[in-house]
């Protein structure tokens, strides 16, 4: 991954975990929020819920104790103290009181506990009252399980005893807890309620949970929650999962509501929704969300700009260095800032410019050790003639003065000896003019077998000479060759070259190998010998110009041979031991010609 | 003799006036073989104003002359010959003849054999029919001429305003061949409530209103002009099925011995009725009592012994009668008091608190009626005999089937204001309406 991206991942990362640490923060705190103020809620509405309960209590107390002072129930009272009761003449009597003070549920009841006349059950008149009479009479409503012919119902009821004449006459009345008692509640947005009546020890039923419009769906919801408070009579809590959706949960917080004897009648639920809740997390997850892919796009952007901003200069430099690598010495960077990447590309530019100066300095020391080693090298080869020249014309001179008679025959072999010599030094001069005016190949298709073959035949009569050790010439040519782009003529210098500098490491015989092969990209011409071989340092300044390990050579012969692979694209290495002859490798490549031969077409 | 004009007045009947009239039943058709309304006294009240029938019953359930003037049978009682009256013309004018006695008597009675004979009509049944004037005196059997979708009666009012089930207003025929109505017209508001009858009356914009059985003694006790019949309504329990098994005879048993029917009639009605074991009431055949009515808890667990309920029977009751719900609750208590299960229900149950008016003053009629409107199979009468052991033998079987357990016979009441003078109820609870007149002062009075 390149640096730039890498920095664009570090700067976008950053950005999204601080956007969701932010979000997730916002959320808990939402959270604590939103459970505390429901807690708050829970606890408002049941304390309402108390106080309506309350309320209503003192308000049937008040209505049953308005109809037992009523004149009905006194006339009653007096009657049913003078003798047993004309049941027929009191059927309707609670009915129409009980709808006069609007209570759904009225009894008259006697002394023995029969009841008189009964407003929610007419047909009971003669029987007993369930509800125990004895001992004193509630002041306050309670709440009353009421038996009815269609089944049970839950009633806040109170107790008032009229004593008139010798028989005192019960009146019970009260107020049905249904769902008209809980729509009477007044619910904050979000919140109901809910009554789970319990006759007696009766299993869970969704029949008996209702609401303020009515029966409830998906009752068995709340079955484990009715179980806990049917089991332990407490106040509990608990998160109730309609659907698979969490916006439908709601909080339900149960109270145990039980009648005169402490027995459980009804549970009253209490009902928060948990959509305003979700729906707030939602939000803030949403505008989390849209916050942080707008933060992250903005983020990538910032972070691309600044990545751009702090890697352009170090992508400079990398490039810089590319180009100095390839060789570009002359390479600069531009400095756009004073801090440390200002400070490392004026660095570059001064380490390049040391390069080159460097380099200069180097060719420049090179070019006269150059000079010095041509100067060598000359003296050096230009002594070896002139030596004999000076000798043979001393030799003419001396030959004149001390024996006139042999002059002539000295002269005419000193003659031949200064011939040859100037011979030499002629052949000496040339080779070097050779050198310098080196030619550019003329690139065409070529057959590397054809030219092997053809030097190979060349020099069959030279490696076969008589009064030398022969040397055997062994061919191993690939079978199928392609033409390469090269100079005929120019490689068969270069093979011919190679050729004789074998000989030349073989004066004692041996076997000279002319090998070619051809992979993808190259073809490749190998001359080896088992000649005496070359030492590391021989073969490192083989190619050097002017080099040579022979005593009579001048040192040109493989500097021309690199000079022409060079200019075919190729290059030529040596691969020797001590000992164990050498080999050469010319690797020129396929097909294509090289770009200079492509320039020199041109 | 020498009364003032005054007394003279009171006494002596006038003509004139519009009787302003109440009722429950709100009946869509005046076609007396058209589907009955529930309350079958209000449909047969308007009826007998509009329609006559060939034979009329008296309060001693015999058998009097009204369109037909007499009639004889053959030895077998399966033939009848009856002879119209002659001189009588429908509302419509057109002039009433055994043809169009025979044809009103075979539309409704597809399986008689009817025909006219010069002035007489003839009727031939496939059996003994021992009491066919009786039946003939059903309002069922009044004759009508039914022609191009409208009906006419020989009665002695004629239908001036129709409102189905809402108003019916009649005018007094000055060729009724029984004699004109002393009161000119007549006008009944239908499907009024018993509560606002009551109000109706007591604000005297009415004349005439029924009064519920249980509200007998409240309306008697607001001073109210109250008369009522004899008791001619029975109230029962009614099984949906026949008896399954001797263990489902024996719960049937022991509810009948849980009922508390002196606290029925008392309380829930007000003494509006006799409590009885008997299909019909104790005034007509004399041997009701025969039948043992008190509760007898002991026999009845007793009789569940060894026995269990399957299942809590269900009591249908009609939602619309105030008082039935009342009576479905204290049937249920006492067969909880004998151990046996009954959930009251204003739907479909295993059996059903009905009530059912007695159609005729003639036993055997009456019973055979009532066997036909509980569903029950029709009595089996023993030979020719009309008498009273015929009757009980027929009822007795009737009552060992155990689809039916009578509670109650109730009377029919009904609530008149001061001004309307000559009211005969009859024993059956029929108005007599064409029979009264009105006094002076009265509201609805348009003559002085």
């Amino acid at each position: 991954m390149r640096f730039r991206r890498k920095l664009l991942a570090v700067f976008a990362l950053t950005v999204f975990l601080s956007v969701a640490t932010v979000a997730w923060i916002v959320s808990a705190m939402t959270r604590r929020s939103f459970e505390q103020a429901d807690e708050e809620r829970t606890a408002a509405l049941v304390a309402q819920f108390r106080h309506e309960f309350n309320r209503h209590g003192e308000e049937v107390v008040r209505r049953v104790e308005t109809i037992a002072s009523s004149e009905a129930a006194t006339r009653m009272a007096l009657k049913l103290s003078r003798g047993a009761p004309d049941y027929g003449a009191y059927l309707d009597e609670a009915k129409a009181l009980a709808e006069n003070q609007q209570l759904d549920f009225l009894e008259f009841v006697d002394s023995q506990g029969t009841i008189i006349s009964s407003a929610q059950s007419p047909a009971t008149f003669g029987y007993k009252e369930s509800f125990p009479l004895a001992g004193p009479v509630p002041k306050d409503a309670f709440l009353k399980q009421e038996d009815l012919p269609d089944g049970a119902a839950l009633a806040l009821s109170a107790i008032r005893l009229i004593n008139v004449g010798d028989r005192p006459l019960f009146v019970i009345g009260g107020q049905r807890l249904d769902k008209d008692f809980l729509a009477g509640l007044e619910l904050p947005a979000g919140m109901r309620a809910l009554l789970y009546r319990n006759p007696g020890n009766q299993a869970f039923s969704a029949q008996l949970l209702s609401d303020t419009s009515g029966p409830v769906t998906q009752a068995e919801q709340i079955a484990p929650l009715i179980k806990q408070i049917q089991s332990q009579h407490q106040e509990a809590t608990a998160l109730v999962h309609w659907s698979s959706n969490p916006a439908d949960d709601e909080t339900i917080h149960a109270i145990p509501l039980t009648g005169q004897q402490n027995q459980l009648l009804g549970i009253l639920l209490v009902g928060s929704s948990r959509r305003a809740y979700v729906e707030l997390r939602q939000h803030i997850r949403s505008a989390a969300l849209l916050a942080g892919g707008a933060g992250m796009i903005l983020a990538i952007l910032l972070s691309g700009w600044a990545a751009a901003r702090v890697t352009r200069p170090v992508e400079q430099l990398a490039r810089a260095a590319r180009e100095v690598a390839d060789g570009n010495w002359n390479t600069q960077v531009m400095i756009q800032s004073s801090d440390e990447l200002g400070e490392l590309a004026e660095s570059f530019n001064r380490m390049t410019h040391e390069l080159l100066e460097q380099k200069e300095r180097l060719v420049q020391t090179e070019r006269v050790a150059a000079w010095r080693e041509l100067a060598r090298r000359l003296a050096h080869e230009l002594k070896n003639p002139l030596f004999p020249l000076q000798l043979t014309v001393e030799n003419l001179l001396r030959a004149r003065q001390q024996s006139p008679e042999q002059f002539e025959e000295t002269f005419q072999e000193s003659s031949s000896t200064l011939l040859a010599e100037i011979s030499n030094l002629k052949t000496i001069i040339s080779r070097f003019s050779e050198f310098s005016r080196m030619p550019q190949p003329h690139l065409q298709s070529a057959d590397l077998n054809e030219l092997v073959q053809n030097v190979a035949r060349l020099f069959q009569a030279q490696l076969h000479t008589p009064g030398r050790p022969p040397i055997e010439c062994k061919l191993e040519l690939a079978e199928s060759m392609q033409p390469v782009a090269a100079d005929p003529e120019l490689m068969h210098r270069v093979l011919s070259n190679l050729v004789l500098n074998a000989m030349d490491a073989m004066p004692e015989g041996g076997i000279l190998t002319l090998r070619t092969r051809q992979n993808d990209e190259h073809a490749f011409i190998e001359v080896s010998d088992t000649g005496t071989g070359l030492t590391p340092e021989e073969c490192e300044r083989l190619f050097t110009p002017y080099y040579t390990s022979k005593a009579h050579g001048t040192g040109l012969g493989l500097a021309i041979v690199q000079s022409v692979v060079s200019d075919h694209g190729g290059r030529v290495s040596v691969r020797s031991e001590p000992g164990s002859g050498a080999t050469f490798v010319i690797e020129l490549p396929n097909g294509e010609l090289p770009d200079s031969s492509q320039s020199n077409k041109q | 003799m020498f009364s003032t004009p005054s007394a003279m007045a009171a006494t002596r009947p006038r003509y004139g006036g519009t009787l302003r009239v109440a009722m429950r039943a709100a009946p869509t058709s005046l076609d007396p073989a058209g589907p009955q309304a529930p309350d079958w006294f209000g449909s047969r009240n308007v009826s007998l104003l509009v329609f006559d029938t060939l034979v009329t019953v008296d309060n001693s359930g015999r058998p009097q002359p009204a369109l037909a003037t007499s009639w004889q049978s053959e030895p077998s009682n399966q033939r009848w010959q009856f002879s119209i009256r002659r001189d009588i013309t429908f509302q419509d004018g057109t002039a009433l003849t055994s043809d169009a006695v025979a044809a009103s008597l075979r539309a409704v009675n597809p399986t008689w054999k009817v025909f006219s004979a010069g002035d007489a009509v003839i009727i031939e049944r496939d059996s003994a029919t021992v009491n066919l004037p009786a039946e003939l005196a059903l309002p069922r059997n009044s004759i009508v001429r039914r022609e191009g979708g409208k009906i006419s009666g020989t009665g002695p009012f004629t239908v001036t305003q129709w409102a189905p089930g809402k108003k019916l207003v009649l005018t007094a025929r000055e060729d009724y061949w029984g004699g004109r109505a002393f009161v000119d017209s007549i006008e009944i508001e239908m499907g009024k409530t018993f509560r606002d009858q009551m109000i109706s009356l007591g604000l005297g914009k009415t004349d005439v209103i029924e009064v519920a059985p249980e509200q007998l003694h409240r309306a008697s006790a607001e001073s109210s002009r109250v008369e009522h019949s004899e008791p001619v309504e029975l109230m029962a329990l009614v099984f949906a099925r026949d008896r399954q098994s001797a263990d489902d005879g024996r719960i049937r048993e022991a509810l009948a011995l849980s009922l508390d029917r002196a606290s029925l009639n008392n309380v829930v009605l007000q003494s509006g009725g006799e409590p009885s074991a008997a299909l019909l009431p104790n005034w007509m055949t004399g041997y009701a009592f025969v039948f043992p009515s008190n509760v007898d808890l002991a026999h009845a667990r007793q009789n569940l012994v060894g026995v269990r309920q399957t299942a809590p029977w269900t009591l249908g009751y009609d939602a619309t009668d105030p008082s039935a719900r009342v009576v479905a609750e204290r049937i249920a208590l006492n067969a909880h008091d004998a151990g046996l299960a009954l959930q009251p229900t204003s739907s479909a149950a295993d059996l059903r608190l009905v009530r059912v008016p007695l159609v005729s003053l003639d036993a055997h009629v009456a019973l055979a009626e009532l066997a036909k409107s509980l569903g029950l199979t029709p009595p089996k009468y023993n030979g020719n005999s009309n008498s009273e052991d015929d009757v009980y033998a027929a009822e007795n079987g009737v009552l060992q089937s155990q689809r039916v357990i009578p509670l109650l016979h109730l009377r029919s009441a009904s609530a008149v204001q001061a001004t309307v003078k000559d009211w005969h109820k009859a024993r059956d609870g029929s108005w007599n309406l064409p029979g009264i007149w009105l006094g002076p002062g009265m509201p609805g009075t348009d003559k002085p």
